[in-house]
């Protein structure tokens, strides 16, 4: 039962900060951007290829998440809001190019091979009879210290109610002379740091490989829509039940309904959990468990 | 890009064809199989530089052109195509993944050219077609050595874990046939994806059997990992028996190896000593993995067969090949191929990993 809740707090930490980078993105450019998993695959890889220069890892980190954020903006200046006047689906299928470009670059430059951050091996920590390694720890709380600093960020300063302002209404919120492009800004720049951090926090418990931000596509874009798409907070939770579906559907074992005494899910189907959960809340909640998008006439 | 480099380098240093004698190799410079590539790269260089040291092949310097596959079929199959149409190489070595190996040597027996399989042990091998030779053991004789060995240790009941291709498919099915023959019982078959980023779901499901040991082979770098996950979930509490030790163990830190059981390659035979040295003085180390000898075993056969044949055209050399492999005494021990050009012979160790390194058992 520990173990259970541990790996689903782990996986959730794993999808959470992405989701939530995509749904903050998507609260004010409206359109779903795919090359957000990309962001977390070239966070990673920049924090290690910093590190490697002999730069302590945290400062490696944040300067990596800097830089993917500035990189946030700078594609959404030239590519995305360009696109996006032609309509959403344009943007998104750019944003998808877009993914597949950082890909190719990645693979010429970087390579197939998987890397690994090489932390010492530290003792394992027992939490009530389940193990936890010291990047597991640090990793949860470079999520959950994101979460507060964003949540304070949207509803305890000046920047966070024009964002949110914007976000319910662009028309009004100008009208109330906020600076809706500095706004946009802010909150894509943010949407970049976000993602590098989660790709970070993915690659440092575990390897660090090209697929790791495509590998995330289908559990980061099922949280972000169970959540309603453009609603960061919500997609914190929509990523809790993408992995309870996820962790579940792994440790359950089958054996005992079909009279053998084991049987598993191969992990490789598990992704179908995911799937399965995205299509139904499409099909049922098109906007999400939280209705967020108001709509006005 | 490394594959890039090294066709630029092949075209800087191109000389008239007829002035050597030149053939290709294939093998993994990068993926997850890199180090185990490297190894066999040593190999060939190795040989390469003894028999042009001996006059060379046919009295002409032998070049080998090494290809990185990458750890992916189609760059292989690509690499195999200009190897064939630009080089026109009478004989390629390689690959290192027998799923990879099967669709490269396919079509080299298209192109009538020879193949030298100096690392796949699938027994699908066998099958690849008339002018295909392995100076390797197939798996036939390989699982029913670790069948044995892993049920003298006292286990009855074990999980199998395996990547999902065509090594992973033929040495668990392999496994699992003969452990059962003499009596084990194998409770699951795990196949995990190659190249994922974590495989804790693979190993806790696997840990709900509560086997007395798990049974792995798992190429370098994903063999990593699962050993990390495996201290992590502390499920190596349980004894693990790795097939093909070292190439389970190349890229895993030792903290996480160290008490695996397993067994490997005899990497070196009677007349391998003169090997060892030569790798160690030019490397400045021990063997990384079993794989180098293989690789070195092919260049010199191939070497060997060509001078005897007095000619490097695919159906003279394998003729010579056939009476040279009657008995050739390799750098890995005795290598004779049967009817069907596979090795006949293929030693194998018993080994434990202690704090130290490799021991025999």
């Amino acid at each position: 039962m520990v173990q259970f809740l541990v790996d689903l707090l782990l996986r959730a930490g794993d999808i959470a900060l992405v989701a939530v980078a995509l749904s903050a993105g998507y609260s004010l450019v409206k359109f779903p951007n795919i090359a957000i998993v990309q962001y977390a695959t070239i966070g990673p890889f920049l924090a290690y290829l910093i590190a490697r220069s002999g730069i302590p890892f945290a400062l490696a980190v944040a300067a990596a998440c800097l830089f993917v954020g500035v990189l946030a903006v700078a594609l959404n200046l030239l590519v995305f809001e360009r696109l996006l006047k032609s309509g959403s689906a344009i943007a998104m299928i750019g944003s998808l190019a877009v993914g597949m470009l950082f890909t190719a670059t990645l693979l010429v430059t970087a390579g197939p091979d998987t890397r690994h951050f090489d932390f010492a091996i530290t003792a394992l920590f027992d939490v009530f009879g389940s193990n936890v390694t010291l990047t597991q720890m640090i990793s949860l709380a470079m999520s959950l210290t994101a979460f507060i600093l964003l949540a304070l960020l949207l509803f305890c300063t000046d920047i966070g109610r024009c964002m949110r302002a914007t976000a319910a209404n662009p028309n009004l919120a100008r009208a109330t002379g906020i600076d809706a492009r500095l706004v946009v800004r802010v909150i894509i720049f943010l949407s970049g740091m976000l993602a590098a951090l989660g790709g970070t926090g993915i690659a440092i418990k575990s390897e660090l490989n090209i697929l790791l931000g495509p590998d995330l596509m289908l559990p980061v874009f099922a949280a972000a829509i169970l959540g309603g798409l453009g609603n960061p907070i919500g997609a914190i939770f929509g990523a809790l039940v993408i992995s309870f579906a996820e962790t579940l559907a792994a440790a359950i074992n089958f054996g005992p309904l079909v009279g053998q005494s084991f049987l598993f899910i191969p992990v490789n189907y598990i992704a179908a959990a995911s799937f399965l959960i995205l299509v139904v809340a499409l099909l049922f909640r098109p906007y999400g468990l939280f209705v967020n998008e108001v709509k006005r006439v | 890009m490394r594959a890039a480099l090294l066709l630029a380098t092949s075209l800087l240093t191109a000389v008239p064809a007829a002035a050597q004698t030149t053939i290709g190799a294939i093998i993994p410079l990068s993926g997850a199989s890199a180090t185990q590539g490297e190894d066999q790269r040593r190999g060939i260089e190795i040989a390469v530089e003894e028999v042009n040291a001996a006059g060379g092949v046919l009295g002409k310097p032998l070049k080998v052109i090494v290809e990185d596959s990458g750890g992916r079929p189609p760059s292989a199959l690509d690499a195999a195509k200009k190897l064939v149409a630009v080089d026109k190489v009478p004989a390629v070595i390689g690959e290192y993944s027998s799923g990879i190996t099967l669709p490269m040597a396919q079509y080299l027996m298209q192109e009538g050219k020879i193949h030298i399989n100096a690392g796949s042990s699938s027994n699908k091998v066998r099958q690849i077609g008339p002018t295909s030779f392995s100076v390797i053991g197939l798996e036939a004789v390989s699982s029913r050595f670790s069948a044995v060995d892993a049920l003298a240790m006292g286990w009855k009941k074990v999980v199998v874990i395996g990547p999902n291709n065509a090594y992973g498919h033929g040495m668990s099915e392999g496994f699992k046939e003969e452990f059962e023959k003499i009596g084990g019982s194998v409770a699951s078959t795990l196949l995990y994806t190659e190249g994922q980023t974590s495989y804790r779901r693979e190993l806790q499901q696997a840990a709900q059997f509560k086997p007395d040991a798990f049974i792995y082979s798992a190429y370098g770098k994903d063999a990593a990992l699962i050993n990390r996950e495996s201290f992590e979930l502390s499920v190596n509490r349980t004894p693990w028996y790795a097939i093909y030790f070292t190439m389970c163990t190349a890229d895993s830190k030792p903290e996480f190896v160290t008490g695996q059981y397993g067994m490997d390659l005899n990497f070196i035979g009677a007349n391998g000593k003169g090997y060892e040295e030569a790798y160690r003085k030019k490397y400045g180390m021990g063997f990384k993995t079993s794989f180098s000898g293989y690789g070195y075993d092919a260049v010199k056969v191939f070497a060997a067969a060509a001078n005897k044949a007095g000619s490097a055209e695919p159906e003279a050399v394998k003729a010579a090949l056939m009476e040279v492999g009657k008995s050739y005494e390799g750098a890995t021990g005795t290598i004779a191929f049967d009817a069907d050009r596979q090795r006949m012979l293929q030693p194998y160790l018993k080994l434990r990993r202690g704090a130290e390194g490799m021991e025999q058992r």
